[in-house]
């Protein structure tokens, strides 16, 4: 079996969900054991986002100013959205827009780590799904920084693997939410 | 291959979702999402597996563009069968949607004309061999 064939996501990590009326954001914090500067590279290379990310981005998002479309990975319909990227304090801060969702990343460096923190506000119904999705991404994250690189797994190809119903159910249960469809 | 699905780009998916089911009558049919996409359609309740419309979000520039010209244009972004057009223009109405144009008798059939308030015009049709009425 290959590494990708026998991955399973572990426990649900433990994650905040902030509500603000509608607005519900999520909050995910992963420790991985590779530097900042190394992570940051993986979150704003077209090339190292397409081995991991739940899109892919037609030029860096790492350089504040910039335009750059991204393409949601699994949509039902393609699904093309333009970001401006509004801050990257490399290898620290990271802020854009993913059709609608703000998305900001933190790295902060811990012993040789780092601790990667993501805000992303995503419709209500489908947290606990998005927290299961980005856990995946993030464990897809760890093994492509380590060099043993499992491919994306996004959108349906996520559902398929073992561990996905019992992840988002984790999620569901820790905020409370019912588990949508999927 | 059969058509299956039609869309409308609207401006909110939430509110869309409340005028397509509340106001005009259809129900939700399908709703999930990938990441910032939602997929959700509506379907009426006369056909439940009949031709679904997706209500699509304007998340894009071109589908702005698109949906304020048709608009400016008093386009319809969407044409609805009915088999009482009077009827469905007083109870649309009666929910507190907005007409552009009132039951009208056109060549072949009676339109009347609505404003979705999610951007866009949807035109009613009647056609006149269906008149039961």
């Amino acid at each position: 079996m290959t590494a990708r064939e026998q991955y399973t996501p572990g426990p649900a990590s433990v994650a905040q969900v902030r509500k603000d009326g509608e607005k519900w954001t999520l909050i995910l914090v992963r420790e991985l054991h590779h530097p900042p500067a190394k992570v940051w590279q993986a979150l704003t290379d077209p090339a190292q986002l397409r081995e991991w990310a739940p899109f892919d981005a037609d030029g860096s998002l790492g350089t504040v100013g910039t335009r750059v479309k991204l393409t949601t990975v699994g949509a039902p319909t393609p699904h093309v959205t333009e970001t401006t990227v509004t801050r990257a304090d490399a290898p620290k801060a990271l802020e854009y827009n993913w059709g609608g969702f703000d998305m900001r990343w933190q790295l902060e460096a811990i012993g040789g780590g780092t601790r990667l923190t993501l805000w992303t506000n995503i419709d209500r119904r489908f947290i606990s799904m998005g927290a299961a999705g980005w856990h995946v991404c993030f464990d897809v994250l760890d093994h492509l920084l380590s060099g043993t690189p499992l491919g994306r797994i996004v959108g349906p190809e996520a559902m398929k693997f073992a561990g996905w119903q019992r992840l988002h159910a984790e999620y569901a249960k820790q905020f409370g939410v019912e588990t949508p469809r999927g | 291959m059969k058509i299956k699905v039609a869309s409308v780009y609207v401006d909110d998916q939430d509110k869309a979702l409340r005028f397509y089911t509340e106001v005009l009558g259809f129900a939700k049919k399908a709703d999930f999402s990938q990441g910032p996409f939602r997929w959700l359609t509506v379907a009426s309740p006369e056909e439940p597996d009949g031709t679904e419309l997706q209500l699509a979000l304007n998340d894009n520039p071109a589908a702005k563009a698109y949906q304020q010209a048709m608009f400016q244009q008093g386009q319809p972004a969407a044409m609805l069968f009915t088999d009482d057009v009077k009827g469905d223009y007083e109870r649309i109405k009666g929910r507190g949607a907005e007409f552009t144009m009132p039951p009208t008798d056109v060549t072949g059939s009676t339109i009347a004309v609505l404003n979705d308030s999610c951007g866009n015009r949807i035109q009613l049709t009647q056609l006149a061999r269906r008149k039961t009425r």
